[in-house]
């Protein structure tokens, strides 16, 4: 068993195990000192119990009843309660630990039960066969033998006493019918003395003593010693005052005249008196005659007296006698039976703890809580399997450190890697460039808002095979590339692919890297998007602005000598009968050069066009004041305006938007043969840091595949026409930064929508 | 074991202690209170106290003490008023050598007689019967108003004994009386 029982304890220590707390120890139930100092007062309480009971008939009867007994009693019922109150305490706790289900709670019940019984019955019934034995025992003590022969003992004594008395009285009684003829009041007492010597002498008493009553009334003293005479057998330290009150006493109660004075060791002295009369009858005097028992006669008179006296004292006080042995055996089975019970619950607690300690302790540890540490007390086997457990604790905390370290870090990197992926799924969306990755089953896994939006696809194909995915016919070129590239060749090289977006066509740059992984196996592959057209149409422009600069240039330069030669044509056949071929001619070439003159000022001015000089502009302002041109002009058309409120500011060069809003309206009247409702609206796009302004007719609209031509230089639906307007358009817009788009408008018509960043 | 089990044990550990116990006979205390010269006399008798237990116990040669708490007291609503009290004892040895009983009487602790006899029956009457004990002064009493004189009477040594000592020992007497002066 162990010998000490150890609590749970936190362990608080930076870097090691926390070093446990003090357990909560109890008073008592912990301490040895504290239990053996309690076994030595219990000894101690026994052993005085048995020094009193021992002392108990040499009591006096009042202690004995009127203090032992109560004390005892008191004692028993404070026994009595609080080992009640222990028991039902125990069992009270023991029920409640059952039912709450705590670990050992019915061993430990079994245990302080059977412990108890081996104790409480045995107590019980030596408490009943004992209590019976003491009844019996008392009573035997006063058997009828006993009495015979202390009450005869008794009676000798009181016999002899008696009869000693009675010849004592007799004596007296006889010297004061002697003295009666005697004058007591006469100055001579030879008389008195001569009769009296002889008894003293012949030693029928011990002594004489003769009072004479005082005629004169009203004397303090009425009797007045006459003649002492004493035998030399007498002890010393015998004193006339008994035989004083004594005479006095015979002149009132002669009936009582005796008395018995005791000398101690000495022995008693018996005394009587006796009236002496007169003639008349009247006292006239008493005598008071005294016999001597000697020391050993009169002590062991007593002690047969006092043996009778105990015997019977006993006999009457045997009830309480009976009482305070009952209690006293009473008492030293409860004492028993509080012992027993407190060392029961504390052997099972004992037994229990260490065990309920580890499992407590395990709990605590299976919660989690692995700094939990039984402090070992003992070195026995309890002691070794509380280092064991502490050991495997202290290695699971070690583990569990381990582990924590290693989560720390899984996170960190899952935060970093996390970081990243949203950092470059951030990117993906915000980028221009579309991107889309498969697995290496063909499925798509990722597809980036952009290349959503240039192939038109919902990022709900994500999942899906590649082949369904690219199933399109402008799509099979890149299902193709990603095939390609996930058929495990690296080398990736740029493909342009064109493809059909909302009617218009869009340049594609398309490459597909294949994924490899650490391993080398194929992963999937990778396909990278880039939205080429504006670069395509910037080169466009750039050459068209190249041939329109040389065509000006080489154009231009004959022009002048032309219209000279033909005017010098006209002047010279002027009166001529050719004059009217000549001026119809020469009328015609003139015209003709004014019209290639316009013609190149516009080619020139396209490839000349100088850079916007943006300033901050109301835009709606502008627009506004620009539409104010038309204000009359055109009875038939409808110019609608709808500004957004609260737009910003916007840097653009006014002169050159002016251009570019006349240029749509123009081409938008013209378009609606002078007929027609035109909407001219402003729209802010905050999220997107953009403003629009959209030019929207009700004419015939633009079929889709002459949409992308309509930008193109010298490309016109009119019949007349340079047909760099809207490449002029164009090319204002992507100079401010930003994009023109056609389309069909709702419900007939055209659209134009011109983005601006703002 | 079942608690059941340990009744019947139980049970005879109580008959056994009951079977120890003994009781006397009721006596029965007569007071009779008097004004009369000016003091509240009271005489009081304690019939049936002299028990032959207490004959043996005399008889035994132990000192027999009957002392008996006499108190004049008024009766209030609520707490009843201690006018006078006296604590008279009276005691007897006898000598089972010379036969003889010597018998004292004490009034609050002092010994106000002592007598030696050899008659039981005047030992009876001396631990039994009190005649016109002066109690109190009848300066002391408002008239026309009640009083009650309460006796309470202790024998000891005491010759019986049960599992609860702390039984009511003391035999009481009462007498109510109107102070007409």
């Amino acid at each position: 068993m162990a010998a000490t029982v150890t609590s749970i304890a936190p362990r608080r220590a930076a870097g090691t195990p926390r070093t446990p707390l003090p357990p909560p120890r109890r008073p008592f139930r912990d301490n040895p000192r504290l239990i053996l100092a309690g076994i030595a007062v219990l000894v101690v309480v026994l052993a005085a119990i048995l020094t009193v009971a021992n002392r108990t008939p040499r009591l006096s009867p009042d202690f004995l009843t009127e203090f032992v007994l109560y004390a005892l009693s008191a004692a028993d019922f404070t026994i009595l309660i609080v080992f009640v109150w222990l028991l039902v305490r125990n069992i009270v706790k023991l029920v409640v630990e059952r039912r709450h289900g705590l670990p050992f709670a019915r061993f430990r019940s079994k245990l302080v039960a059977l412990l108890l019984a081996m104790t409480l019955v045995p107590a019980v019934l030596v408490l009943i066969v004992g209590s019976e034995l003491i009844r019996t025992s008392v009573d035997r003590w006063f058997n009828a033998p006993m009495d015979e022969v202390l009450a005869s003992a008794n009676q000798i004594a009181a016999d002899y006493y008696h009869e000693r008395q009675v010849q004592v009285r007799d004596h007296a009684t006889r010297i004061a019918r002697e003295l009666a003829p005697i004058d007591l009041t006469a100055g001579d007492v030879r008389p008195i003395r001569d009769r009296v010597a002889p008894d003293v002498n012949l030693q029928r008493v011990q002594m004489v003593e003769v009072y004479r009553v005082e005629p004169t009334a009203g004397s303090l003293q009425p009797l007045q010693p006459v003649v002492d005479i004493a035998a030399p057998a007498l002890p010393p330290g015998y004193g006339r005052a008994a035989a004083d009150r004594l005479a006095a006493q015979a002149l009132t109660a002669p009936a009582d005249a005796h008395s018995i004075e005791a000398l101690g060791d000495s022995g008693d002295l018996l005394h009587a008196a006796a009236i002496i009369r007169g003639k008349d009858g009247r006292p006239k005097g008493v005598v008071v005659a005294t016999d001597y028992l000697t020391g050993d006669l009169a002590a062991r008179s007593r002690r047969m007296t006092r043996a009778f006296e105990d015997y019977n004292q006993l006999k009457v006080l045997k009830r309480p006698l009976t009482g305070v042995y009952l209690s006293f055996f009473l008492m030293v089975t409860l004492l028993i039976l509080f012992g027993a019970t407190w060392m029961g619950s504390y052997l099972a607690k004992r037994i229990t703890r260490p065990v309920q300690m580890l499992s407590a302790a395990a709990r605590e540890i299976g919660a989690g809580r692995l700094d939990q540490r039984v402090e070992p007390q003992s070195a026995d086997e309890f002691g070794a399997l509380v280092d064991a457990f502490n050991t495997m604790a202290g290695e699971l905390a070690t583990s569990r450190r381990r582990v924590e370290r290693s989560t720390i870090e899984l996170e960190r990197k899952h935060v970093e890697v996390e970081g990243r992926r949203r950092y470059i799924e951030t990117i993906l969306e915000r980028i221009t460039t579309g991107v889309v990755s498969v697995d290496a089953a063909g499925a798509v896994t990722t597809i980036n808002s952009a290349a959503a939006r240039l192939l038109s696809l919902s990022r709900s194909v994500v999942g899906q095979p590649v082949h369904t995915v690219f199933d399109r016919a402008d799509l099979q070129p890149l299902a193709m590339l990603l095939v390609a590239a996930a058929g495990a060749r690296p080398e990736s090289a740029v493909h342009e692919v064109s493809i059909l977006r909302e009617g218009q066509e869009v340049h594609l740059a398309a490459v597909a890297t294949a994924l490899v992984g650490d391993t080398g196996a194929p992963e999937g592959a990778v396909l990278v998007l880039d939205d080429v057209t504006p670069l395509i149409r910037a080169q466009k422009v750039a050459a068209w602005r190249e041939v329109a600069r040389r065509l000006a240039h080489e154009i231009k330069n004959p022009l002048t000598p032309i219209q000279l030669s033909a005017e010098r044509l006209r002047k010279h056949f002027a009166g001529g009968s050719a004059q009217a071929l000549v001026d119809e001619c020469t009328t015609t070439i003139v015209g003709e050069v004014e019209s290639l003159k316009g013609l190149v000022d516009e080619f020139s001015q396209f490839a000349r066009m100088p850079a916007p000089r943006t300033v901050p502009t109301d835009l709606a302002q502008l627009v506004a004041d620009t539409l104010a041109l038309y204000n009359g002009i055109f009875r038939d058309v409808q110019i609608e305006r709808r500004f957004a409120e609260g737009a910003p500011l916007v840097r653009l060069d006014a002169e050159q938007i002016r251009r570019v809003i006349i240029n749509l309206v123009d081409n938008a009247i013209e378009a609606m043969e002078r007929r027609g409702r035109i909407v001219v609206e402003t729209q802010r796009d905050p999220a997107n840091g953009l403003v629009r302004i959209v030019v929207a007719d009700d004419g015939p609209g633009i079929p889709a595949a002459e949409r992308e031509k309509l930008f193109l230089p010298y490309y016109s639906t009119k019949r007349r026409g340079s047909g760099l307007g809207l490449a002029i358009v164009r090319r204002i817009i992507a100079e401010h930064g930003g994009t023109i788009d056609v389309g069909d408008n709702t419900p007939r018509g055209t659209r134009f929508t011109i983005e601006l960043p703002c | 074991m079942k608690i059941c089990a340990l009744l019947p044990v139980g049970a005879l550990l109580v008959a056994s202690m009951l079977g120890c116990i003994v009781r006397a006979a009721e006596p029965d205390l007569t007071v009779t209170p008097l004004a009369r010269d000016g003091q509240v006399l009271v005489s009081f008798e304690l019939s049936d106290g002299f028990t032959s237990e207490m004959r043996e116990a005399i008889q035994s040669g132990l000192p027999t003490t009957f002392s008996y708490q006499v108190e004049l007291r008024r009766a209030t609503p609520v707490f009843d008023r201690t006018v006078a009290s006296i604590t008279i004892t009276a005691s007897v040895h006898f000598d089972n050598l010379t036969r003889r009983y010597q018998m004292s009487k004490s009034v609050d602790g002092r010994v106000e007689d002592a007598q030696p006899t050899e008659d039981l029956e005047a030992v009876r009457r001396w631990m039994t019967v009190f005649k016109s004990v002066p109690l109190s002064r009848t300066t002391a009493l408002e008239p026309n108003a009640e009083y009650y004189v309460r006796v309470r009477a202790h024998t000891r040594p005491k010759t019986t004994w049960s599992i609860w000592p702390w039984d009511a020992r003391a035999i009481l007497g009462l007498a109510k009386f109107t102070f007409i002066p």
